[in-house]
């Protein structure tokens, strides 16, 4: 099997899994640049979990990181 | 009863502006979808690993894909629904917000009871999002007869839940600070699971409700063999609450 064949298989499990990283991702960036205030951690701290630990930073950041007014 | 319909209402309200409801969506429909695919990748991979050796691997079957959904759900959904609830009440008592709802009028009672049916309807609604994934994709891919009974073997986790977030709230009025809740349903998981090493008391202790849903789901034990684990879940989950309106009453807010 050549590696497209073997990539198209698994795309009904990559196509969904990476629109829904993708929007964690980005509601966690667009959150983190608007509150200039967190519970702990900073901005770059928080920036680099919600895009790169998924999907266990954006729902850290959502539950215990994002100060709430 | 007014009182915890209103602070009920007012939770789901703020949970759906902070983005907490849509995250926690993602999240378990992201665990839903890994469950087949780890099923189905895992002998692609060990084939990959062990190139130029004769190994005979079993294809992969709608029960690997419902292990690995179990797995998830118990090693990482727990865990998950903790951090959730553990700082609900918490919260509240560290910035004294409860002062005003109770110099309004609502019950002490109310606060907890509707904290806990928040975090019960958040851990229903993620464990079916995810259920329902995994369902779809294995039905898909692996159209065996394997798997006879997957909604019965998901009620005893579902269940397990009732008890599993008494403690964690339980645990988030002991303290102000937002892990206490998370630490003490794990320090109680930890327990339970170890008494679990022993046979007699298997039947009995909650936990055997997040271990035996294989068994389930394959028929080889029946629902009601776990009857005395969900009357104890139950007894357990009132007790904790019970314990945290006492803890809630006699505390200064």
């Amino acid at each position: 099997m050549t590696d497209f064949e073997l990539i198209k298989e698994y795309l009904p499990f990559l196509i969904p899994a990476v629109l829904i990283e993708l929007a964690l991702a980005i509601t966690g960036v667009i959150s983190v640049l608007r509150h200039p205030h967190y519970r702990f951690g900073n901005r770059i701290l928080w920036l680099l979990l919600v895009i790169f630990v998924q999907p266990f930073g954006p729902l850290l950041y959502f539950f215990a990181g994002r100060e709430v007014e | 009863m007014r009182g915890y319909a209103l602070i009920l209402q007012n939770e789901l309200i703020l949970a759906w502006r902070r983005y907490r409801l849509v995250v926690l969506a993602l999240v378990f429909l992201l665990f839903g979808i890994e469950a087949p695919l780890v099923a189905k990748l895992t002998p692609a991979l060990l084939k990959s690993i062990g190139q130029g050796m004769t190994i005979t691997l079993p294809e992969p079957t709608s029960v690997m894909s419902w292990q690995q959904y179990y797995k998830n759900m118990t090693q990482i959904g727990l865990f998950v629904l903790a951090i959730v609830a553990s700082g609900t009440v918490s919260r509240e008592l560290n910035e004294g917000t409860l002062v005003i709802l109770v110099a309004k009028g609502l019950r002490r009672n109310a606060v907890i009871m509707a904290k806990y049916t928040m975090a019960l309807l958040q851990w229903v609604v993620a464990l079916l999002l995810a259920f329902g994934v995994t369902y779809a994709y294995t039905a898909y891919y692996f159209p065996d007869e394997l798997s006879p009974h997957p909604w019965l073997a998901l009620w005893p986790l579902l269940w397990f839940g009732v008890l599993w977030l008494a403690i964690i709230i339980l645990g988030s009025t002991l303290s102000k600070s937002g892990f206490t809740g998370f630490l003490l349903g794990a320090g109680v998981y930890l327990g339970l699971t170890l008494l679990n090493m022993f046979k007699a008391v298997h039947r009995f202790n909650p936990v055997s409700l997040t271990n035996d849903n294989l068994a389930l789901l394959t028929g080889t034990k029946t629902f009601w063999s776990l009857a005395p684990a969900y009357a104890v879940t139950l007894a357990g989950a009132v007790a904790c609450l019970a314990l945290a309106m006492l803890v809630l009453k006699k505390r200064r807010l």
